[in-house]
């Protein structure tokens, strides 16, 4: 999954969406690609924390490439010590942890 | 709050709506360029006005009254204050369970001064403070 632009209480509602379709495919593990958005908010957050609760016995939300103010905004509530969550800097680093079958968390 | 004359002030007036969420921040980017704050010090302003507003907007209900964002700079703080005619509702009470709770937070942690003033006759007033020469809160 690819996210651009801005992710706040606004567009939040779209990445459930894409989120919330891809869960139904029945996929345990998801890539959210950060590299484009420049900015999350309260309500962009709140949707990683409700994917990354539901997915956290079978799998996690792999957070690639977020910028350098996105990854300390994660850091400051706690995605990088969640072992819900994986961060990525880059989508080759993301690849390489999922062809390795690390799907635990 | 802090006494003197602001050596500059701007503000906007919008809709409360989050379809403006984008603007308010647009705006204190353009306030926050005046300055010699960095870049993720303007981050952190832009978050922190941005949830005041998205805030303000829940409490707003469907008339979409207006909302006014103001920035005085008063060396050596820069401080935006969000002003909404809605009811106040303090943030932590019994939203933290609908998993909105995530707003005052961070706030609180971004920001070197938060203020909220309950406005006699209705409407609640959120002033948001950096000082200029401050690093930003961090983890460690």
């Amino acid at each position: 999954m690819v996210a651009q632009g801005e992710i706040d209480h606004d567009s939040c509602g779209a990445l459930e969406e894409t989120i919330e379709s891809a869960l139904a495919q029945g996929h345990q593990t998801l890539l959210l690609d950060l590299t484009e958005v420049a900015y999350i908010d309260s309500g962009g957050l709140s949707v990683l924390f409700s994917t990354g609760r539901r997915l956290r016995d079978t799998g996690w939300l792999g957070l690639v490439g977020p910028n350098p103010s996105v990854l300390r905004l994660l850091e400051l509530v706690g995605v990088l010590v969640d072992g819900a969550f994986r961060v990525f800097p880059d989508l080759a680093a993301a690849r390489s942890a999922l062809s390795e079958g690390d799907g635990s968390p | 709050m802090t006494a003197g004359r602001p050596e500059c002030e701007w503000a906007i007036c919008v809709d409360a709506q989050t379809s403006n969420l984008s603007e308010v921040r647009r705006f204190v980017e353009q306030v926050a360029a005046e300055t010699a704050l960095d870049l993720e010090r303007v981050f952190d302003l832009k978050l922190a006005v941005s949830e005041a507003c998205a805030n303000a907007v829940e409490h707003a209900g469907d008339d979409n009254p207006a909302l006014e964002v103001s920035a005085r700079l008063c060396p050596p703080r820069l401080t935006f204050v969000v002003t909404d005619n809605g009811l106040f509702r303090p943030p932590s009470l019994g939203r933290a369970a609908q998993n909105r709770g995530l707003g005052l937070p961070l706030m609180l942690t971004l920001m070197d001064e938060v203020n909220f003033v309950r406005l006699p006759g209705g409407g609640t007033e959120v002033s948001l403070s950096v000082l200029l020469d401050t690093k930003r809160a961090r983890v460690d």
